[in-house]
């Protein structure tokens, strides 16, 4: 397959002039019926209930305090109406008064339309969980600003704080109780079992070539016991809440408030790229140094243990409605002081409130259709509204050279094209950005110092005084060891972090990139007791930089739970395959992060091995699946040969593509050298599907929102190939809206966020002088990712074959069940379940209709060129919204009902088959060309009582190895029963890491939301 | 789907029985032999054991199975009814088929729409069997596996599992057979003993009496060929492995599990499997519309305990003889 003729991006920048401040997007005016003054008893109920709010605020001097901003009195005004307009009233907050008002006024700021006027009494009244429940399932929709209507809730949560968190606390155990209920009757030995799995470990004897030192790669001897350290840091991990971090959006918001955001402090237009190098250069010289107690790297990405980090410019005001609730949220509760409340409240979000991508893009482009879909979340749901950041830094060339040696590389740069041109702002710009990153580490050489001076135990001031030295070399200059790389990349990861969103951005090859350090080291070792030594050393700090991963979270609304439940930042590390000159890649660090990832069970960082069948040994195969054993979800495994083929067609240089590593969950990255975006969007096909069965109307949104494309009760479908365009139609409308808005946001990052740290480590970017959100990468991508995929291959196989084939049902008959969810057509969903061969059963057609549809897909996206001159990649895996866009969809023709999960990923239904292998074989026969941003197939097997470690080992790695001989992608194995989940649904404190695999990550069961936790349960479970 | 008269069903039902009937293939079995493995169940069977745990398979023609568990008549379905030309079906029926009047046409197979009603055997044809096998060739390839033979008595048609055996050992898959022994010797050195690497021999009683009344015939010929194997089996020539279904105070009786030892230690045999019980198989025989007394006794529904079956292992390690 080639790639068609290029296109250009679908939308151009905003003509605005970037001196300008913001203008406001307000929400069109009502039409005149809706503009008279309705009278009904729900609109006196919501007036009367906003006028309590407006009076509350105008008399009670504790809230009225709380509407004086840093920079004056905070100002909004909320429309709230119903489609029917049988309510319509508004309030507003000015001047530090509030009023309310029948009608909505033209300048209001934020609409919130209603589908009854019950529903706006349970809003007004509700808890924030009620709110966002309410939301998701479309009750009603905003117009305007959403950071202006969080602003609003926060107001009224604190106005009526008590009630709302005594309801919470009252929900959060109904919420424990039901989970009890759901699991039924468990039995708690399970926990223990599972426990035991690490207790038995195989040990193996070197056969790859690239291992040089251990006798035993499988490092057998060793358990968690062995390092105490690790196991107090662990414990501390799994005991701790986060709590929000107020330090990066005081500071840069400090900076901004000085030096001006559009324009600087002389009025002068800011160049957006040199604006945020000089920001990030503040923010990392000012911010506070620390070293964790303990620790043997460096550094914090928070001041606080385990730290959620709030970006204002991307996603971060989405937490201002719950700043008060957010410590008695049952899902993810995070700790925050009343300081850093009224920090955000008054201070950093008044100042972010139009300065954030979603709004840019409202204010700048009129609130475009492809946003207004996004926020209804029951179709797609866009990324980069939250961050771009999936991809993986070039830290060898930081590890080589140190900011120094790059800040020399631009340096020769800039002299060998001289000139006050964009192309050296830019440059200088990436300079700005590492001496940033140079000041961060001399202020921890500094504290280490400090530290060491004041440390009485000897053993630890020994340990402060090597990192102080550490530090003082790098990350200025090159590494010489492995505790010097380890620091440098540690301290390089803290600073990428600190310029852009906490999420996805991922750690790449990290045993190739540390391999030549252990190396280096152990040619000064000679005794074998040194050496013996010295591997468990490198084990503790590998273990050691895995849980500093841990230290941060990305700030997750109370949405996201729900959506996205259970996700950390998805910070992926990539093990094995081969070397860019085609060699194979395995080596001693390979096994080291292997033992870690045993010893550990950590959710983040998430760990990738590649496999490549000619050239990766049986031994490491069964290492990867023993790891997968002990830790029940961890490695995901990835199969080179089918990746390269799915790659091939980009053209890339066939070295880089060999370097490919995962980035977030399993998207495949060109190392250092690639933008992909790999998580533009969240796609469901089954929306798709669904505006098809009703020309162009979304069921659950109820708006005509797509394109005529005929309709099932008119007979306009003669037959299944008219049916099938006319799903080709709606999806190519959706993909068509989703990449207009991702292009706008793409606008939205070059004007408020661009990242001079994270340009300066990809390669392309100082040749060409152009930042990595402008296109700088040698690179460039977007990638979506799909869902829904075995859902709407059944389905089409229903029609295809028991409509327009077999004639056994009407079309219409088929339509009228699925409208009423199958209520009185159990016959017909015995049907559809029984008699036709769905994706995973092997069957033929099923494999034909799978590879049609991603084919199709695929095309739909190769229509367009993103605004860094990239490609659209089609992926089929689906995080965790498999679950909520599921919640958001009524039945389908494959007898899916209404509400019930999506297929995680592209796994196939669990009743298409009794047989993995017809699961394996189906999924393998997918072409890779037409999945370029990869899949997630999940797959349950449990072990049989008895079987010894080497048998379920050897039948594990048989299956991987097989599915890979067979062209499959990735797979990924939970290795757990349905039994033990309910045990661990009914008592989550035996199970506090208990890992399971969503959908390309990984996430501590116990913290997922219930409808996940069941979904996981209801999986097909096969035995080994 | 035809309806057949009554003498064309007859004499369908004469060719079946020559022909090869298949069961099923069942794909990635664990527990058949080494590795990950196909089944080919072969479906009539020359013992009568009460207990035999896949009754379906001992009929060497194919026959109608109804389960109630899968039915969907309690939500108003009834489309099987007016499906069938012999008017068999109703639901005052017991088991829903009335097998007298049943002739096998299979029309209210295709009718079910959950599957309640199955159609259990269908000729062999090796082609398409051979293209199943096949596709699951990296499978065993990776794991060591292959394909087994089973049933019902795979060596009721001693040709056709020769060459389908021939087949996959020419596609270099390791093959083993899984046999009842009660088969004509010489046709099977002929025909079959070429192609298999493994055999698993099942030895269920000692006592001819016994083994008569309880498996329908006797013994004699079992232990006969058992005896001819294992001197193959000592020259390296095939692998054996001997197995013991356990079946509660049939088989399961330290007499007869010593017994066997005994006959084993005499062909110098020094390893067996004792297969444990597994009681499900008497829901199984009402989906058929078979009848077995045994099926009621409260024994029969039960695992057997744990203690007991090292118990057995225990003497036979007496013997020198190694109970996997």
């Amino acid at each position: 397959m080639t790639l068609a003729a290029p296109v250009h991006s679908p939308v151009d920048a905003p003509a605005t002039d970037p001196a300008s401040t913001p203008v406001p997007y307000h929400p069109p005016v009502p039409s005149p019926r809706q503009r008279h003054r309705p009278r009904g008893a729900t609109h006196l109920f919501v007036r009367a209930l906003l006028g309590a709010l407006a009076t509350s605020y105008n008399h009670i001097p504790r809230l009225r305090e709380q509407l004086r901003g840093v920079d004056g009195w905070l100002g909004v005004t909320i429309g709230v109406r119903t489609r029917s307009a049988s309510v319509s009233a508004a309030i507003r907050f000015r001047d530090g008064h509030a009023r309310t008002m029948s009608g909505v006024p033209e300048d209001a700021d934020c609409v919130l339309v209603f589908k009854t006027g019950r529903k706006v009494r349970s809003f007004l009244t509700g808890t924030t969980t009620d709110q966002v429940f309410m939301l998701l399932k479309n009750d009603f929709y905003t117009e305007g600003s959403s950071t202006g209507l969080l602003m609003f809730i926060y107001l009224i949560s604190l106005a009526i704080a008590k009630r709302q968190v005594k309801t919470m606390l009252r929900e959060k155990a109904a919420d424990d109780a039901i989970r009890r209920e759901r699991a039924g009757r468990t039995d708690p030995d399970l926990a223990g079992r599972m426990q035991v799995r690490a207790s038995t470990r195989l040990s193996a004897t070197p056969v790859d070539p690239g291992v040089k030192l251990l006798d035993d790669p499988y490092l057998s001897v060793y358990s968690l016991e062995d390092f105490p350290r690790l196991a107090r840091f662990l414990e501390r991990h799994l005991e701790l809440d986060a709590e929000v971090c107020p330090e990066l959006p005081r500071l840069v918001t400090q900076w901004h408030r000085t030096h001006g955001f559009e324009v600087d402090e002389h009025g002068r237009p800011w160049h957006p790229v040199m604006r945020k190098a000089l920001a990030y250069k503040y923010l990392m010289a000012n911010r506070r140094p620390i070293i964790h107690p303990d620790d043997l790297i460096a550094g914090t990405t928070t001041t606080k243990e385990t730290g959620v980090v709030v970006y204002p410019e991307g996603h971060g005001t989405m937490i201002w409605s719950e700043l008060l609730t957010v410590p008695h949220r049952a899902l993810q509760p995070y700790g925050i002081s009343e300081e850093t409340r009224e920090l955000l409240h008054k201070d950093v979000f008044p100042y972010w409130l139009h300065r954030n991508f979603k709004e840019w893009v409202r204010d700048n482009y009129g609130s475009p259709l492809g946003q207004r879909i996004d926020d209804r979340f029951a179709v797609y749901f866009n990324w980069k509204a939250a961050t771009i950041s999936h991809t993986i830094p070039d830290f060898p060339k930081i590890l080589r050279l140190g900011t120094s040696g790059i800040v020399a590389e631009i340096e020769a740069a800039i002299a060998a094209d001289p000139g006050e041109h964009d192309r050296n702002v830019h440059r200088r710009s990436f300079i700005l950005a590492l001496e940033g990153l140079a000041a961060y580490s001399r202020n921890l050489a500094a504290e280490a110092a400090r530290l060491a001076a004041a440390e009485n135990d000897p053993t630890r001031r020994g340990e402060l005084e090597r990192l102080a030295g550490i530090c003082a070399q790098v990350v200025v200059g090159p590494a010489r060891s492995l505790d010097e790389a380890v620091n440098a990349m540690w301290i390089t990861w803290v600073g990428l972090h600190m310029e852009s969103t906490n999420a996805g951005l991922s750690m790449g090859r990290l045993d190739q990139c540390l391999q030549p350090y252990f190396e280096a080291d152990l040619a000064g070792i000679d005794s074998l007791a040194d050496i013996a030594a010295y591997v468990k050393r490198a084990l503790e700090l590998v273990g050691d930089l895995m849980l500093r991963c841990t230290d941060h979270l990305p700030l997750t609304p109370d949405v996201s739970n729900h959506y996205f439940g259970g996700s950390s930042s998805d910070q992926a590390i990539t093990l094995g395959g081969v070397t860019p000159e085609d060699e194979d890649a395995v080596c001693d660090m390979t096994y080291i992060f292997l033992k870690a990832t045993e010893m550990l069970s950590l959710r983040d960082p998430n760990v990738n091995a590649r496999f490549h069948p000619g050239k990766n040994s049986d031994t490491y195969l069964k290492r990867l699946c023993e790891v997968n054993l002990i830790t029940a979800a961890t490695p995901s495994l990835h199969n080179d040969q089918a990746i390269f083929a799915a790659l091939e067609r980009y053209g890339a240089a066939p070295e880089d593509v060999r370097n490919w590593s995962a980035t977030g969950c399993v998207e495949p990255t060109l190392s250092g050298k690639h933008i992909g975006h790999t998580n533009f969007q969240m796609l469901s096909l089954v929306a798709a599907l669904e505006m098809a069965l009703n020309n162009g109307r979304h069921p659950l949104m109820d708006w005509k929102v797509g394109p005529d494309t005929g309709s099932v009760e008119a007979g306009d479908f003669a037959c299944f190939e008219d049916f099938f365009e006319a799903f080709r139609t709606q999806l190519a409308f959706l993909v068509d809206q989703s990449i207009r808005y991702n292009e706008m946001l793409g606008r939205a990052h070059q004007a408020l966020r661009p990242t001079p740290m994270l340009s300066s480590l990809i390669d392309g970017t100082i040749e060409k002088g152009r930042d990595v959100t402008y296109g700088g990468a040698r690179y460039n991508s977007s990638g979506a990712a799909c869902i829904g995929l075995a859902d709407v291959i059944d389905s089409m196989l229903v029609i295809d074959k028991l409509v327009f084939a077999d004639c056994r049902v009407g079309f219409t008959e088929l339509k009228r069940a699925v409208d009423s969810n199958f209520a009185h057509d159990g016959e017909l969903l015995a049907l559809v379940r029984n008699k036709v061969g769905l994706f995973g059963s092997g069957n033929a057609d099923a494999v034909a209709m799978g590879n049609r549809i991603t084919k199709m897909v695929q095309e739909i996206y190769d229509g367009y060129v993103n605004y860094r001159g990239g490609r659209y990649r089609a992926g089929f895996w689906s995080m965790s919204t498999h679950v909520s866009f599921g919640t958001l969809a009524g039945a389908l023709p494959s007898g899916r009902l209404a509400g019930k999960p999506f297929t995680p990923g592209l796994t196939p239904q669990s009743a298409a088959s009794v047989s993995l292998l017809d699961n394996m074989r189906d999924v393998a026969q997918l072409d890779p060309a037409n999945m370029p941003n990869n899949i997630a197939f999940n797959v349950k097997v449990v072990p049989a009582a008895g079987e010894s470690r080497e048998q379920i080992v050897d039948t594990m790695a048989a299956y991987v190895k097989s599915y890979f001989q067979l062209g499959g992608m990735q797979m990924q194995m939970n290795v757990v029963t349905s039994e033990t989940l309910r045990d661990a649904m009914a008592h989550p404190e035996n199970y506090r890491n208990l890992l399971v695999r969503i959908s390309g990550y990984n996430a501590y069961f116990v913290t997922l939301n219930k409808e996940m936790q069941l979904e996981l349960i209801e999986r097909a479970e096969y035995g080994l | 789907m035809s309806s057949a008269t009554p003498a064309t069903a007859q004499a369908q039902a004469q060719r079946s029985q020559r022909a090869p009937m298949l069961l099923d293939v069942k794909t990635n079995a664990l527990d058949d032999g080494p590795g990950i493995r196909s089944v080919v169940f072969f479906k009539g069977c020359p013992l009568s054991c009460v207990w035999c745990h896949n009754p379906e398979s001992r009929m060497a023609t194919p026959e109608l199975s109804f389960d109630a568990t899968v039915c969907i008549a309690g939500s108003g379905c009834s489309r099987c009814i007016p499906a069938c030309p012999q008017r068999a079906l109703n639901r005052r029926n017991p088991g829903l088929v009335d097998r007298a009047a049943c002739d096998l046409c299979f029309a209210c197979v295709d009718a079910c729409p959950p599957g309640a009603l199955a159609r259990v055997g269908r000729p062999a044809l090796a082609g398409d069997i051979m293209a199943t096998l096949l596709r699951d060739k990296p499978f065993y390839e990776a794991s060591g596996g292959g394909v087994t033979f089973s049933g019902g008595e795979p060596t009721l048609h001693m040709r056709f599992l020769g060459e389908l055996a021939g087949e996959c050992k020419a596609e270099g898959i390791h093959t083993l057979a899984e046999t009842a022994g009660e088969f004509a010797w010489e046709r099977f050195e002929r025909y079959v003993l070429p192609h298999v690497d493994t055999v698993y021999y099942d030895i269920k009683l000692l006592d001819p009496v016994v083994h008569r009344k309880y498996c329908g015939v006797a013994n004699d010929r079992i232990l006969g060929n058992f005896a001819r194997l294992a001197a193959l089996a000592a020259a390296g020539d095939v692998e054996l492995l001997a197995r013991v279904p356990l079946v509660p105070g049939i088989t399961d009786t330290e007499d007869n599990v010593l017994a066997i030892g005994g006959f084993l230690l005499a062909h110098e045999v020094r390893r067996v499997r004792l297969l444990d019980y597994n009681p499900t198989w008497v829901d199984k025989i009402t989906k058929i519309g078979a009848v077995n007394e045994f099926a009621a006794q409260p024994a029969m529904r039960a695992w057997l305990p744990h203690d007991a079956v090292s118990d057995l292992r225990a003497r036979l390690a007496e013997y020198g003889i190694e109970a996997a």
